[in-house]
Order: C-alpha cells, then sequence, then structure tokens
C-alpha cells in the first residue's frame, strides 16, 4: 500500500474513530457533572432563562465596548482565520466531494482559485495569531504546549493542503498524502485538546447565562 | 435520438496546443503572443550561428504550443521563397523554403496525412533532401554494371 | 521472423521498400516525441542504418493483447509498422507464422545466438500461484520462462501496466499470485512502458532510442521513461483552465459536461496518473480520454484497479470493500466509536461526580455553578 493509500485508508478510519470516540467522551463527561442544586429560588421563568442563555452566547461573542480597544485586534484576528478556515474547509468543492461520499449532502463551492487566495491570507493570520501568543505577556503566560501544539497542527493541515493544490513541493501524491496524514494527525489530536473549544463554546456560554439569568443577574 | 454532431459544444476558452485549430480564430486572442517573436529571434541568432560557423540547426514547431492564429503568424512573418520541394516517402513531406535565407518549414506527413513532425530547419539545404553516401555509391555501381551489360 | 544476421538495418529497410528518407521521418517524429533536439532524429536513423538489425523477443503472459494490439493496429501504420523492419522480431507467438516446436525452437535459436545482445519484451503480468501453472506454454510456467529469457536479455522492456505493475491479474485478491516483471527479475535493466494499453508512440519511440544508442532512457522511480511520464495528465490537461476555476461538470451530460468543463468530481485521475496522453495522445494525435469527455482511469499508475471506483472523484473516500460504500462504513464506524467515547464518558463523569461529591464533603468547594473537574 502507498503513502496516500494509507493516509485515505486505514489512518483516516482510525482518526475518525478516534474522533468521534474522544468528542463523545469529552461531551459526556462534561455534561454529566453535577452542577450544585442552586436552592434560591428563580428570579425568572424557565423559558425565560433558557431564553437568557441562548442570548448569552450571541452577547458574549461580541467584546463589551469598553473592552474594544484592548480586545479588539485579538478578537478581529481569532475571528477572521476562523472564518478563513470554514471557507476552505467547507468550500473548497475536494473537500466537499469529501464530506458528499461520507454523508451524502453537498453544496455548491466556491471558485479554487479563491479557496487559494483564502488559504494564503488564513496561513498569514494563522503567523500573526502566534506572534501575537509569543510576544504578548500575558498570552505568553497562558499559553501551554496544548495551545502550541494545536497552532502547529493547524497550520500544517494548512501548510500541506496549499502545497498540494499548488502542486509544490514533490510529486503530488506525496504532497496529497501529507495534507491527508495531517488532517488524520488533527482529527486524533482534537478530542484531547483545546480544540475541544469547538463544541465547548456555545454550550459554555449558554449555561453561564441560564445560570446568572437564574439569579436575575444582568448576563 | 439526437446524433452525437447535434449536440452543441461551446470552446470556453481555446488552449494552445490542444491539437484542434481555433473556429474562426477566436482562440488567438489570448495564447503565446510572446511565442512567434521568441521563435524569429530565435531563429536570427540560429542564422547568424549558420553563416559564422556553418553549424545547422533546427526548431521542433511540433514541441512548442502554439495557436492556429500564431502559426499563421509566423508563416507570414517568415514569407515565401524561391524553392517548395515534395518528397514522397512513406507519405508526403513539404519542404518549403521561407522567405529567410536558410530557414526552411519542413512537414513530415504519413500516408494517412497526418503530421508526424514538423521543423524549422537552418541550413544552407535540409539534409532530407541530400542522398547519402552510401546509396550514391551503390547508385553508380549499379549504372556502371548496367552500361557494361548493355554495350 | 527469420534473420539474417549480417543484414543492416538500412538493407532490410530498402528490402521492405522503406527509403532512407522515410526511415529518417520516422526517426524524426521519434526523436520529437522523446523531446530529443531536433537533429536527433536524423542522427538517429543514419546511425541505425549502418547497424544490424537488433534481436527481438517478445514473451507475452498474463495479458489480453491489448498492449501489442495498441502496437500493431496504430493509426499510422506506414510509420510505427516501421519498428517491425528495425528490429527483427525472432519471437512473438501471436505475430509469429510458426507455432507448437518451430515456435519454441526459433526462439530458442534466437535466444542463444543473440545471448546477452537480445532486447526483451514482455507483456502481461507472472503468476507464480499454484508453482506458476495459472500461465504455461509448450509446459513450462511462465515464471521459468521469463527467468530464462532474462538471463541473455540486454534489457527487458515491460510492454503495460500488467508486466510493469501487474496490472488486473494482481488486482485484489489476486487469485493466481500474479506479479509485475520488476518482482521476478532484478539483474538486468528494465524499462517499465505502463497503460492500459500504452500509447503506441510511447513504445515505438523508446524501442528506437534504446536501439539506436544502447542506453535506457532516464527513467522515474516506477522505471518509465520520465520524458513520457514525468507530468501528470493534470499537469497537461487542455481543461485545467476549469478546474483552476471550479467549474466542474456533474454528470455526463449536463451543461458542464457539453461545454468541456473540468471531469474531477466524475472520477477523473488525472491529478494522480502520470502518462503522456495529454500530450501525445491516442490514435496518431486524434483525442485522449478527458478531450471525448470521460475521466482519466490512471490506467498506467500501479494498483489502478484498486483504487476505489473509476467514477468516484478523487478526493472521495474510498474504504468500500466491492458491495459496501463509505458513508455506510463511517456511519457504523462513528457509532462504534461513539458508543465506546459514552461509556467512556460515563465512566469519566462517575469518577468526577465522586470527586465533586467528596469536594463538597470535606468543605473546600468551587465558586461556581459548576464544581471543579473537566469543564470548557
Amino acid at each position: 500500500m502507498d503513502l496516500l493509500g494509507f493516509a485515505r485508508g486505514p489512518a483516516l478510519k482510525v482518526a475518525i474513530a478516534v474522533f468521534c470516540l474522544g468528542v463523545v467522551w469529552r461531551i459526556v463527561g462534561f455534561a454529566l457533572l453535577r452542577i450544585r442544586r442552586d436552592l434560591s429560588a428563580p428570579r425568572r421563568a424557565l423559558l425565560k432563562t433558557l431564553g437568557a442563555g441562548a442570548w448569552t452566547v450571541g452577547t458574549r461573542s461580541w467584546p463589551h465596548p469598553e473592552f474594544i480597544g484592548r480586545t479588539g485586534a485579538g478578537e478581529a484576528l481569532g475571528y477572521s482565520y476562523h472564518l478563513g478556515l470554514f471557507a476552505v474547509v467547507l468550500l473548497f468543492t475536494p473537500h466537499i466531494l469529501f464530506l458528499r461520499s461520507l454523508f451524502g449532502v453537498s453544496w455548491p463551492g466556491l471558485p479554487s482559485s479563491l479557496i487559494t487566495i483564502i488559504a494564503v491570507l488564513t496561513l498569514t493570520l494563522f503567523l500573526a495569531v502566534l506572534f501575537r501568543r509569543i510576544t504578548n505577556p500575558v498570552m505568553r503566560m497562558l499559553s501551554n504546549f496544548d495551545d502550541y501544539f494545536s497552532w502547529f497542527i493547524n497550520a500544517l493541515v494548512l501548510v500541506t493542503g496549499l502545497a498540494a493544490t499548488a502542486h509544490v513541493g514533490g510529486p503530488y501524491e506525496r504532497l496529497l498524502a501529507l495534507h491527508i496524514l495531517s488532517v488524520d494527525a488533527l482529527l486524533v489530536w482534537f478530542p484531547f485538546s483545546k480544540l475541544m473549544h469547538a463544541f465547548y463554546i456555545f454550550p459554555s456560554r449558554a449555561i453561564n447565562g441560564a445560570l446568572l439569568a437564574r439569579r436575575g443577574a444582568v448576563s | 435520438m439526437s446524433r452525437l454532431a447535434d449536440i452543441p459544444v461551446r470552446v470556453e476558452a481555446a488552449v494552445p496546443g490542444c491539437g484542434s485549430a481555433d473556429p474562426g480564430g477566436q482562440g488567438g486572442s489570448g495564447g503565446l503572443g510572446g511565442g512567434v517573436t521568441a521563435i524569429l529571434s530565435e531563429l536570427g541568432e540560429l542564422l547568424t550561428r549558420l553563416a559564422t560557423q556553418g553549424e545547422p540547426a533546427a526548431i521542433d514547431l511540433r514541441s512548442l504550443p502554439m495557436t492556429q492564429l500564431e502559426r499563421e503568424r509566423l508563416r507570414h512573418a517568415l514569407g515565401d521563397g524561391e524553392v517548395q520541394a515534395t518528397v514522397t516517402a512513406a507519405g508526403v513531406s513539404r519542404i518549403n523554403e521561407t522567405g529567410m535565407a536558410g530557414v526552411w518549414w519542413v512537414e513530415h506527413r504519413d500516408a494517412h496525412g497526418e503530421l508526424q513532425a514538423e521543423l524549422l530547419e537552418v541550413c544552407r539545404v535540409p539534409e532530407f533532401l541530400a542522398r547519402a553516401q552510401d546509396e550514391i555509391a551503390a547508385a553508380g555501381q549499379a549504372l556502371s554494371r548496367g552500361a557494361r551489360g548493355g554495350s | 521472423m527469420t534473420r539474417d544476421t549480417a543484414e543492416l538495418v538500412g538493407e532490410a529497410l530498402l528490402r521492405h521498400g522503406v527509403s532512407r528518407r522515410a526511415f529518417i521521418k520516422f526517426c524524426t517524429a521519434a526523436a520529437s516525441a522523446l523531446a530529443l533536439p531536433p537533429g536527433a532524429g536524423l542522427a538517429m536513423a543514419e546511425q541505425l542504418r549502418q547497424r544490424p538489425r537488433p534481436s527481438v523477443v517478445y514473451l507475452s503472459f498474463q495479458e489480453c493483447t491489448g498492449c501489442l494490439e495498441s502496437l500493431t493496429r496504430s493509426f499510422s501504420p506506414s510509420i510505427e509498422q516501421l519498428i517491425f523492419d528495425v528490429i527483427s522480431l525472432d519471437y512473438d507467438d501471436t505475430l509469429m507464422a510458426a507455432a507448437g516446436e518451430a515456435a519454441e525452437a526459433a526462439r530458442t535459436k534466437a535466444m542463444k545466438d543473440n545471448f546477452g545482445k537480445y532486447v526483451l519484451i514482455v507483456d502481461g503480468s507472472v503468476p507464480t500461484g499454484a508453482g506458476g501453472a495459472y500461465c504455461t506454454a509448450g509446459g513450462r510456467t511462465a515464471v521459468d520462462m521469463l527467468r530464462e529469457a532474462a538471463q541473455g536479455a540486454a534489457a527487458i522492456v515491460c510492454v503495460g501496466t500488467c508486466s510493469s505493475f501487474g496490472g488486473i491479474p494482481l488486482a485484489d485478491p489476486n487469485p493466481t499470485s500474479a506479479w509485475p516483471v520488476s518482482a521476478i527479475v532484478s539483474d538486468r535493466p528494465i524499462v517499465n512502458i505502463s497503460g492500459c494499453p500504452p500509447i503506441p508512440e510511447l513504445i515505438t519511440a523508446t524501442l528506437l532510442q534504446y536501439v539506436s544508442t544502447g542506453q535506457v532512457p532516464e527513467l522515474d522511480s516506477h522505471l518509465r521513461p520520465k520524458v513520457f511520464f514525468g507530468n501528470t495528465i493534470h499537469d497537461r490537461c487542455y481543461r485545467r483552465p476549469f478546474y483552476d476555476q471550479g467549474k466542474f461538470a456533474r454528470t455526463f451530460d449536463d451543461e458542464g459536461a457539453r461545454s468541456g468543463w473540468c471531469l474531477y468530481e466524475l472520477g477523473c485521475k488525472g491529478p494522480t496518473t502520470y502518462n503522456a496522453c495529454a500530450t501525445v495522445k491516442w490514435n496518431g494525435g486524434t483525442s485522449f480520454p478527458i478531450e471525448s469527455g470521460h475521466g482519466c482511469l490512471g490506467c498506467s499508475e500501479p494498483g489502478f484497479w484498486d483504487k476505489g471506483s473509476f467514477y468516484a472523484a478523487l478526493p472521495e473516500a474510498s474504504w468500500g470493500k466491492a458491495g459496501r460504500t463509505a458513508p455506510h462504513q463511517v456511519l457504523e464506524l462513528g457509532a462504534a466509536a461513539a458508543a465506546a467515547g459514552a461509556v467512556l464518558g460515563l465512566a469519566a463523569a462517575g469518577v468526577s461526580r465522586l470527586h465533586q461529591r467528596h469536594s463538597e464533603q470535606s468543605g473546600d468547594q468551587g465558586d461556581g455553578p459548576q464544581g471543579g473537574a473537566t469543564g470548557g
């Protein structure tokens, strides 16, 4: 079996299995944690509490005006590269074809040359984000192996994808194999890292918002 | 049932070297416009080398991606010379002297008329037209034998 | 098929009515295909004319004869057939008039008379299962015949994907234990001209270059001539602009297909296939599969029969054994993994809750609504 066959075959299967196992493990483990029973009377009706939770997801997705000066740059960088990643992953025709072969649904993609431009921009933002993490003293203090390795794996996927599309750096099959292997590595690493924020972020904000609303606090 | 010829085919963007002529020359607006200039420039150098050092050379036109329009431009730029030779050997080959002294446009076709090779030869006379020494010697011997036998 | 050992190529050609000029034309076309300098064709022709006709032994094993058909039924036989006037094809069980013992005697004699000098052409893979019984001729197995013929060969030219990489006989489940030639012979120069079948011009040009120079051309990692197999179909495909623009045909008769858009979504394996189809093309330069509206099958690559459906796009998951598609498998796999994950999650939650209870009982409670342990 050649490298590409291995990357697309057994390696990808194992990676998907580990991903599903890990994600469900983390989510179930998190969802079943005890919440200390709040013995005080709820200040709002249940429905309003839940609604407030959903509202919090929105409000915490945008910085408060008072903080924009200090956090605006970081937020903008973060949003930009996330949007770039989503565009490249979900709107590039070969990716759409792969997802269609797995799930049976497809949607129109963007022109491939446009995706290349977005990918290059996203990679630039990735480098900017790393630079910020290293140079900003607070970020540097908060960062650990998890942060840097998650960044590295993601950047590797981007770089190998660009190399494969541009046919630069060796025979195409090898570039494609390296790209798929890096995706396999990402899938395996994902559930055991901070990348799980993808699944936690919205429930986390919603739960916090609901619990605070129950106590009558402004969320 | 509709026939193959009924299916409309639109040429969206004719790309050089795709093998078929552009209908109405639409593909020529793009293409490699610089190609003709490059070929003419190279021919100039090769002719100089032929004149000073006597070294023949050739440019393989089949290996260069050219649209039909560029081919016409090249023919127009080189012009026509005084010699047109037709060689019948496993198909027809045409060797036409161009307007540029020393540049010959050589087309080799097989028995079905398919183009096998196309070259621009830079030489006094293409070697293809000449005969090899052994062929001439063999003919000489045959004639001598014939003359001796006939007289 | 008989050969006068003293006969030169030029003399043989004249005997067949092929003039020197006709031969120069042939060599010029071959040199152009080989991307050699324009003068090389003339030099090749003059060199070859003065040499004795090289002996060639052509052995066919597990093959469909498509490769030989590609060579002999080529579009412009007046030129391609010339190769048979240049070489002395001393044995080919499909083309020769002799049969049975007479044919085998001719082969043995040719191999003995030209030991160390003849070119061995092989098409078809070589089975080793059941002691090689799956392919025998004259009571001898293909493996034995190949090994014997290879001993006296100056070079081995494997024509077609079967002899180069095993081809269809080697495809899963490979019931005859078929192998490519290179897996059986390792001490002779081997040139693989793969393809199912290969483009005939590739065969004749490579043979011509070898017999005129005595050198094999520069080869890639799969022992294929780089001049023909150095680029992928995708690299030279005239529909590449459509790929870059994201314009893909979705079915074989939709608007995109009629407009000649890229066939990537219809399973074209062009990006991972190395061959000269997009430049040299087929039937004397008439067309090639993509130009005729069908995606590349990848037929010049090893194992192309086992790389998923010809109509599944390159990025599509291709784990399906016959009859089972990737979506079924991934759903089953994902569901099984998720179930296992749920079990682990329950266990983890159980442990965490125990820990939480102990923390509460021992008095140091967390501040927030959620006690410690794993969180977002």
